[in-house]
This record gives structure tokens, sequence and C-alpha cells, in this order.
């Protein structure tokens, strides 16, 4: 219940999708090319805030899931007016905090965060060399090391190119504590990689 | 602002590094698995299923949910069907693309073809009298028919023949709980969803002698000294020469004779 008011203050402040409308409208269509059409998205926003390939596929999973229960008890109304995209980007942070506290009672807090080192699910092109490889999962390496909120805003702002209104509305923080964690995020992003840039003995001087 | 923030990250040029270096972390990551499959079982969990399939009314939509069929019905569109689905049960419907809903429609399809094939209804949306009662009317053989008093006495209600009518009128899967084989307690054929006329040539169709029901819902013979429902199979045995029709059970007892074990007529009084 909660939930659902939270996310409909979120959609206020976007403007209409036509597949909301034909979600609204009852396409039996509608709820694949849903899927389809953010899939990709989601995950990748899902993996720069959770550890792996599996927990952050499980996450997109549930929203969806929690994304089609809401729209199943939505009034027609207010299906139409939804702004797909972010909200489903709101349903995922949801599942993630969950994901986040439930880890927390786990790990005692002083072992996070802990270092990633499991099997990335790679991708076309990988044999594009090791460096390469190696540079960009660093930096998800070091995303995952920021602090939740910063994390979340840098995800939102270089992850997902959103701009700062809609960061805002996904997070219900202010638009200016969404660009001060923007800042901080990337600033502490760069001491990171120049640390373990350092510690690789890659790229120094 | 832009020195302000080349000076607190010391190094020049670091943001647009840092940046540059999400931009290219964000397109490496990609969903593993097929996405057909995380698609399929997405909406397998998240949505109820739909698909249409011929039947005796014609072309006909039908919505299931994890536990059965939950909704039959026609519609100008299948967007129509959805929004009633929606509205009666809170959850939405997308084309049942997938293994288990395409086997289930190939059942279905069987079944309303007159088929004997059992398929799964929930009924989890309906209250346990109307759950009672469709589960009484769900086991109405083919061919047979049985008034609304006998119905209300299987459900465990004998005074609910009232009742009876309205979660008649209510099916949410009609052909699957075939309300259609439940008739007055005189023999005449009464009221559908669909209208009386598509009734009487639904069980027409299923070989159910409907001019001769109409007064005499009962036949007795001499011979056993039973009396059964007119579609009942003992009663379908009864040489012509020994039948004994009767408009109503208390007529039948009256003259003697006593209920059919199989198919039980309601003796009232």
């Amino acid at each position: 219940m909660s939930m659902e008011t939270q996310l409909e203050a979120a959609n206020d402040r976007w403007s209409s999708d036509p597949l909301a409308r034909r979600l609204a409208d009852g396409d039996p269509a509608a709820p694949r090319e849903l899927v389809e059409l953010h899939h990709t998205a989601l995950y990748r926003y899902a993996r720069a805030l959770l550890r792996d390939a599996t927990a952050a596929e499980d996450a997109v999973q549930e929203a969806f899931e929690r994304a089609f229960t809401a729209l199943g008890k939505y009034p027609q109304e207010r299906i139409k007016g939804l702004a797909l995209r972010p909200w489903l980007y709101r349903i995922v942070l949801n599942v993630v905090r969950n994901a986040w506290r439930a880890r927390r009672r786990e790990v005692p807090v002083a072992e996070m965060p802990e270092r990633t080192n499991e099997g990335f699910g790679t991708v076309s092109g990988s044999a594009s060399g090791a460096d390469d490889k190696e540079a960009w999962m660093d930096t998800l390496g070091a995303l995952r090391r920021l602090p939740e909120r910063q994390r979340v805003a840098v995800a939102l702002r270089y992850f997902e190119d959103l701009p700062y209104a809609e960061i805002a509305g996904v997070t219900g923080w202010p638009e200016n504590t969404c660009k001060t964690l923007v800042r901080r995020g990337v600033e502490r992003l760069g001491m990171l990689l120049d640390e373990s840039d350092g510690k690789n003995g890659i790229g120094g001087r | 602002m832009k020195n302000e923030e080349s000076r607190r990250f010391g190094e020049e040029g670091s943001e647009e590094r840092v940046t540059g270096m999400l931009g290219e972390a964000a397109s490496r990551l990609t969903p593993t698995g097929d996405p057909n499959w995380f698609a399929e079982r997405v909406l397998a969990h998240g949505t109820d299923r739909l698909f249409s399939c011929p039947s005796p009314l014609g072309e006909v939509y039908v919505g299931v949910s994890e536990r059965g069929v939950r909704l039959v019905g026609r519609a100008a569109s299948p967007e129509g069907f959805v929004r009633r689905y929606k509205e009666h049960f809170g959850r939405l419907l997308s084309w049942g693309t997938d293994e288990r809903t395409r086997k289930l429609a190939e059942r279905v399809a069987a079944a309303l073809a007159g088929e004997k094939v059992e398929i799964p209804a929930d009924l989890s949306g309906t209250t346990p009298f109307q759950q009672r009662v469709l589960e009484v009317v769900k086991g109405i053989p083919r061919g047979e028919v049985r008034p609304y008093a006998w119905v209300a006495r299987e459900a465990g209600s004998p005074k609910a023949s009232r009742a009876v009518g309205t979660v008649m009128a209510n099916n949410p899967v009609p052909l699957i709980v075939p309300c259609h084989r439940v008739v007055r307690n005189n023999g005449t054929i009464g009221s559908y969803a669909f209208g009386a006329e598509e009734k009487v040539g639904l069980l027409e169709g299923e070989g159910v002698p409907v001019g001769e029901l109409a007064g005499s819902p009962y036949l007795a013979t001499p011979t056993t000294g039973l009396f059964c429902h007119a579609t009942c199979p003992n009663a379908r045995r009864i040489k012509p020469a020994n039948q004994r029709r009767f408009r109503s059970a208390k007529a039948a007892t009256n003259a003697g004779y006593r209920p059919c074990k199989v198919c039980r007529p309601v003796v009232s009084g």
C-alpha cells in the first residue's frame, strides 16, 4: 500500500507513454512489450546497485512482477497517466532496498562493501582486450563501493542517462540533493579508481 | 563551477574520465539469459493468461490463472475482455504464449467441442456458497439437465433454489461450469446469461430432448418402481411402452414410485 502511493507520487511528474495507454486499454500484447522494452535498462540499473548477476536478475524479475500486480489493481485512468520507465526504476529501487536490508541482517556491517569477483555476464565483443574488460569491471566494482544513495544517483545519471528532475522523481529526494549525491559519487569514484589503478600498476605515472 | 569541480577532483578531466568509464561499464551490462524465457517467466507470475477459443456460443475469450480457468465470455474485442477480467479479479491478462497455456487452450477447445476432458476451474473469486453450487453444476454430464432445487440440495442448501438461479446468472465460467444444464423445476428451460435461445440451442446440440422435458421432467417405470430425471441414463433405458411421465417429483412419489439412486431427484415434504 505505501509502496503504491509512493509510486503514484513519483509518477505525477512525467507525461504519459503510448504503451501505458495500451496497458490501460487492456491490450493483451502490452505486458510482454513492457518486459521486452525495459528488461535491459532495468537489469543494467540493478547490476549497478547489487552484487552479482543473479541478484540483479532476481530483482528485475521481482520488480516486473510487482509492476504487473500493481497494474492489475490500478484504475484505467491511473495507468494511462503512468510514465512507465521511471516508474519501473522506482520499483526496482524498492526491491533493491529490500535486498540491501536483508543483506545487512546477514552480513556484519564491517565487511561491507565487498569486492566483487564474480563472473560477469559478458557481452558481444568480449575479445576486445583484457585491459579494457578489466577497466569496466573495476568501474562497476568501484561503483558498488559508494554509499547507497550516491550509488543510486550516479547509476540513474550515468548508466541510465536520466535528467536530475527524473532522478528526483524516481528516488523521492530533492533535485539539489540528487545533484550533490551525483557530484560526490563521481568524485569518490575518481578516487577509488585512482587507488585501484595505483594498486594494479595500470595507467599510473 | 566547472573549474571548482575540476579542482576538487585534483586531476584535470577526471570527471570526464569517470563518467566515460561509467558509460563504458553501462554499455557492457546486458542480461545474460534468453530474453524470451525471461519474459515468459515474468508474465507467468505477474499476469494471468488469455486465449480465445471456438465454442458452441461462437468465439469466446478465456482468462486463466495459475489455478485454472477463471473467466469465460464473449467480447467485441480482447481489450474489452481484459478490462472486464481486471475489474473482477484485479489482475492483468497477457496472451497465453507459454507452453502451459497453449496446452490448456487445446484441452478447453476439446471440452467445448463436447469431448470428455477435465478442465481445472479457478473459482477463488466466488463465495463459498457459489463455489459449492458451481462444483455441483460442473458435475452435470453432457446430455443431462437438472432442476434448480436439485442443485440447491446437492450443494447442501436445499431451500436455496432461488439463490442457485442467481449463482447461475453470475457464473464466471459458462460452458466450463455448464450452467446451461440447470433448468426450471417444472422442466422448462429458463433463462441464460447469453439468452434463452442460446440455451435451447446448446442443450439440443448436446442431445437433450428439450421439447419433451417441458411440463414432464420426470420419467418412471413400473418394472423397477423407480423414477428419474428424464435425462438420467437410467430413464433413457426405459422402453417407450413403460414410460410414465410426471410433472413433479411429488406427483411421482404420490403414484408410488421411489427416487432413482443415480440421479437422486429431490422429493420435497
